[in-house]
């Protein structure tokens, strides 16, 4: 049977009078993808900075391997931003490099390099590449300390298809290579390629929850998409058009 | 590996990526290097030529003061005797004057010919009994005096800006929470962004001191070890304020305003331009809540009047405590 790597239980987040998170309770599985899906303002983001260990819930829990997070999780995860800006001037060399610094055990730089296809944009200067090769670099410096989770908050957002899916390759390859990941998405599409699992979120709580080919096989509808605007009366894509 | 080696590595990492970032911003980098020395050239410029044209007399604080006093083209001014004679040694002041009684004590400084010209005039204007002083010392030129101010007000400049305002760009920009989701402690980020700042003042500084001593030759007759002293422990105070203020604040508009806030004050009342000896009593004891104010006193006092470490003990423990209120407000205050 497969090892619960996390679970939530009755998590809440409130900033002030408004309840971010409103009680989801889920258990991820190690070495699976699992997705938060929503629209903005769903609670994805906060959900997503209370399993990293980001922020502390309200009320209610993150566990890890059933207990508490532990004092060192911030060396077992690997975080990549949804809005992440690096040092001005530095390079993808200069940011691995500091990046590498902070742990004891890192990957080797050259492995990285070759992973995430930096070598043609590694000496410049990390303002000055583009929005694929951002979220590459972005992905590799979350990777840098070879964790066992790692946190993907909308990672093609913003990016043409073509460097979509060359992410998707790369999240594909992680995946295959027995890592936990978690990402949160608008694109129903990209669910249904790389999660395993997911939950669906609207204003904090879960409106549906299961791997992504049961759901719409449940709910006798073509894809995601369909299934939520007939859950939620609006589409994700929608959503999406709005913040571009 | 033990937790100080790694806080070291980590702590040095951050330190050479600051510095990275700074070396390669040339435009900043050049400006930290070409703004003070047009100044002091400009000045240099402009207040070329004997120091002034106008007597000025320093009056030890008390009534009926001589006749001569009131003589148009002379300005007075109020101070205490010892701060008097200081200034008179530097020939900052023509003439100093106590009323004792029913005498008049005055003091001339001896290489001082605006000095002789008043002492004549004094003679055959003051009714009272005179008692003569003397004191000697050659004159201050007026960009002996600036350029301990320029040097020191590029360092505020350069350790409010270079730390406070970064700091918040890189918060506005999420880079803190990417450093957050690390091992970095606050105090490792914190204390690279401290030393790799004050690297970048003091080598600039003394780029500067240098290159415009070697043209302007300005006086500079006390140790090099003690101004570096007070370069290090001022920069210091400069670049815990600037991250003080950085600690919390998330928008870099506000910090902007933060510290134009903190800067304008120390830029009027600190002495960068002109003496504030003969400003009112208020606003001197503003100035001396100022670590400008400090810096510059204890620069100057080494600079111009060979100051020993006893001489500007009181303005570097002022400095001092200024650096540790201010690291320990922004490790105890600090928000990612």
């Amino acid at each position: 049977m497969p090892e619960v790597i996390l679970s939530v239980t009755s998590l809440e987040k409130s900033y002030d009078d408004v309840k971010a998170v409103a009680g989801l309770d889920f258990e991820i599985e190690k070495g699976e993808c699992f997705g938060l899906l929503g629209p903005n303002g769903a609670g994805k983001s906060t959900t997503l900075a209370m399993l990293e260990g980001m922020e502390d819930p309200t009320r209610g829990a993150v566990q890890y391997y059933g207990g508490p997070l532990p004092s060192d999780y911030q060396t077992r995860v690997g975080i990549q931003f949804q809005a992440t800006a690096l040092q001005d001037f530095l390079t993808p060399y200069d940011n691995l490099k500091l990046f590498s610094s902070f742990y004891d055990h890192p990957v080797p730089m050259d492995k990285l390099i070759d992973q995430f296809r930096l070598q043609e944009f590694l000496h410049r200067d990390s303002r000055h590449i583009s929005g694929g090769q951002r979220q590459r670099l972005l992905l590799a410096l979350a990777l840098v300390h070879n964790p066992e989770i790692v946190f993907l908050d909308e990672p093609t957002t913003g990016l043409d298809p073509r460097s979509r899916r060359d992410l998707w390759d790369v999240v594909s390859a992680l995946k295959a290579d027995g890592r936990t990941l978690i990402l949160t998405t608008h694109y129903m599409e990209e669910a249904e390629v790389l999660c395993d699992e997911l939950v669906i979120l609207s204003h904090g709580k879960t409106l549906l929850q299961g791997a992504p080919q049961q759901l719409i096989a449940d709910a006798c509808v073509s894809d995601l998409d369909t299934l939520f605007l007939s859950l939620t009366g609006e589409t994700l894509v929608k959503t999406q058009e709005v913040i571009e | 590996m033990t937790s100080i080696i790694r806080s070291v590595r980590r702590m040095k990492a951050v330190f050479f990526a600051r510095n990275l970032e700074y070396l390669r911003d040339r435009a900043s980098f050049g400006w930290n290097l070409v703004f003070p020395v047009l100044i002091v050239f400009a000045l240099a410029l402009v207040f070329s030529g004997p120091p002034r044209a106008l007597f000025t007399v320093t009056a030890v604080a008390s009534d009926s003061l001589p006749e001569l006093l009131e003589f148009p083209g002379i300005e007075t001014i109020s101070m205490n005797r010892n701060k008097a004679l200081d200034r008179l040694s530097r020939q900052q002041t023509d003439l100093v004057v106590e009323v004792v009684e029913d005498s008049v004590r005055y003091w001339v400084n001896g290489n001082s010919a605006s000095g002789a010209i008043l002492e004549l005039l004094l003679k055959y204007t003051e009714p009272r009994p005179l008692e003569r002083g003397e004191t000697d010392g050659e004159a201050i030129r007026y960009v002996d005096w600036v350029v301990p101010g320029i040097l020191g007000m590029n360092m505020m400049y350069s350790a409010l800006w270079g730390v406070g305002y970064v700091v918040v760009r890189y918060r506005q920009a999420g880079y803190l929470r990417r450093l957050r989701a690390t091992p970095l402690t606050k105090f490792e980020f914190l204390s690279a962004q401290v030393l790799s700042r004050l690297l970048v003042t003091l080598t600039a500084s003394a780029i500067v001191f240098v290159g415009t001593n070697l043209i302007l030759d300005y006086r500079m007759v006390g140790s090099l070890g003690l101004l570096f002293l007070i370069a290090l422990v001022g920069g210091l105070a400069m670049i815990t304020l600037g991250l003080a203020i950085a600690c919390r604040t998330e928008s870099k508009e506000f910090a902007d305003g933060l510290l134009n806030a903190i800067t304008f004050p120390m830029l009027l009342l600190s002495g960068v331009w002109f003496s504030l000896d003969g400003s009112p009593d208020w606003v001197q004891a503003i100035a001396q809540v100022l670590p400008l104010t400090h810096l510059l006193d204890a620069a100057r006092a080494v600079m111009l009047d060979n100051a020993g470490l006893a001489d500007i003990t009181s303005h570097l423990a002022i400095l001092l405590g200024f650096c540790i209120v201010g690291m320990g407000l922004s490790i105890k205050l600090f928000k990612w």
